[in-house]
């Protein structure tokens, strides 16, 4: 018989507590994400009911059902139909292992559309910037691409996310950068892969230091044009890497 | 220009530098605490101290109604404070909806990352609130800009240097919502009947009476424009 939910400890009870706040599917899909991260919900382990999980959070059922749909994706649950069914816990693997089952499970459609939504908003912050920045902004950008290590991917990655955030902020407009925000949180890691390798980390270090000579020159249609064909390769090479893991099974 | 014009333009500028010189008073008086306190430790702080301190000073103006302020403390330089490499101790009031996504927020301690070695942790010395009091050794407004590591929202940060022993310790600020900003002075600039524009000293449009020159745009110089600064503040009126 599955293991059920257990408030035992104060920690885990704090992973049932009630949100607060908008965007309540994806705090309750944050909490749940933490804990099976953290190890406070183990490999197997049956989540309560969706009407269960609702009443705990204080939230609707079609909230917990949305949340779920969201942990589906990433590959940190799966449902199982029947009188045994239910949602279980899937926390083994690394954390490469998750990423290529994600991106397995998302269709070609998906990943491009994807990309085609995070460059719209990662471009037309780029234009702006080119037209509200200082020169002491300027020299913050490159500070930021200096403070990147492309030989490391760790550092790669947090030098995007951190260049492109600074970005966003130099735009001007709030809205713009918590949307940035917002899909760094959901689709960085599969965006960034290419990361991986070492090539398109400098390769990303070089796309940056274009984008902001274009900021530099106040010329918002180059560096629109540049963000759209850094991330648009970025995309590409997921596709490949996807067809890869598809050939492999 | 008229005198009534002119008036008009004394009473904007006399606003700008009332509605910032308030605050940076109050800043100013959380300044002199703190350094007293930390003089009275010879220099050696914890967290806990500190935090007791910052809290008792600058909740009381966060908690009142119709507050300007909506977020306000102490951040520590590196290595000064005893048990904690980077610290902050920043509080966010019931009008600052950060990381909350509700419209009625209660008052809180901002949750910052400390720890260098996490993905989220920002290195705060790099930033504009901090680097131009550390380098000037005084008070400064940033913005507007979008900051997204207090407030993720439009906002203007104003800091002073907190100094113990001829060197600085951190600086005490707050924040402000532009949208506030704008809602308290586009009154006073608008009455002076032409196009009037304020600008912080990186020319950065705080707000104007021109629809095209948004808020956060740089204004490029014209020879034409009169400037006139804002008494004790960096920010500047342009008319024309």
């Amino acid at each position: 018989m599955p293991q059920s939910i257990r408030s035992t400890t104060a920690a885990r009870a704090a992973v049932f507590a009630p949100v607060a706040g908008g965007g309540r599917a994806e705090l309750v899909a944050q909490r749940l994400t933490d804990a099976i991260e953290l190890g406070l919900l183990s490999h197997g382990e049956r989540l309560p009911s969706e009407t269960e999980m609702a009443r705990q959070f204080g939230v609707a059922t079609v909230t917990t059902r949305e949340a779920l749909e969201a942990l589906r994706e990433l590959g940190l649950v799966e449902t199982r139909r029947g009188r045994d069914g239910g949602s279980f816990v899937i926390a083994e693997g690394s954390r490469t292992a998750r990423i290529d089952r994600r991106v397995k499970a998302l269709s070609r459609v998906e990943l491009r559309d994807m990309g085609v939504y995070y460059s719209a908003i990662a471009a037309m912050a780029a234009e702006l910037a080119a037209d509200r920045s200082t020169p002491d902004d300027i020299q913050h950008l490159h500070a930021t691409i200096d403070a990147t290590d492309a030989s490391a991917e760790t550092s790669s990655r947090r030098g995007e996310g951190t260049f492109r955030l600074e970005v966003a902020a130099l735009s001007q407009s709030a809205r713009l950068v918590r949307e940035e925000l917002r899909l760094q949180a959901e689709f960085a890691p599969l965006l960034w892969l290419c990361l991986r390798e070492e090539t398109h980390r400098v390769r990303s270090r070089e796309a940056h230091l274009a984008v902001v000579a274009a900021i530099e020159d106040f010329d918002g249609e180059r560096a629109r044009r540049l963000t759209v064909a850094h991330i648009a390769g970025a995309i590409e090479w997921l596709l490949d890497a996807k067809a890869e893991l598809e050939r492999r099974g | 220009m008229t005198i009534a014009t002119r008036s008009s333009v004394v009473d904007a500028v006399t606003a700008v530098d009332t509605t910032f010189g308030t605050v940076f008073e109050q800043i100013d008086s959380w300044r002199a605490a703190i350094e007293r306190h930390v003089g009275a430790r010879h220099g050696a702080v914890t967290v806990a101290d500190i935090d007791e301190v910052v809290e008792a000073l600058v909740v009381p103006g966060l908690s009142a109604a119709n507050a300007l302020i909506i977020g306000a403390g102490f951040v520590a330089s590196p290595g000064f404070i005893s048990d904690a490499e980077w610290h902050l101790a920043w509080w966010l009031g019931h009008a600052n909806t950060f990381g909350v996504g509700s419209a009625d927020p209660a008052l809180r301690r901002l949750e910052a990352e400390e720890d260098p070695s996490s993905e989220s942790f920002r290195d705060y010395t790099t930033l504009e609130w901090w680097r131009v009091p550390a380098a000037t050794d005084a008070p400064h407004i940033t913005g507007p800009y979008v900051d997204y590591l207090c407030t993720d929202d439009y906002t203007l940060t104003l800091t002073v240097p907190v100094m113990y022993d001829g060197r600085m310790i951190g600086v005490a600020g707050a924040d402000l919502y532009v949208n506030d900003i704008e809602r308290t002075l586009l009154p006073h600039v608008r009455a002076i009947g032409s196009t009037a524009t304020v600008i912080n000293a990186s020319r950065r449009v705080v707000v104007s009476t021109d629809p095209h020159r948004p808020t956060g745009a740089i204004l490029r110089p014209d020879d034409a424009a009169e400037q006139i600064a804002c008494g004790q503040t960096s920010l500047v009126l342009v008319l024309g």
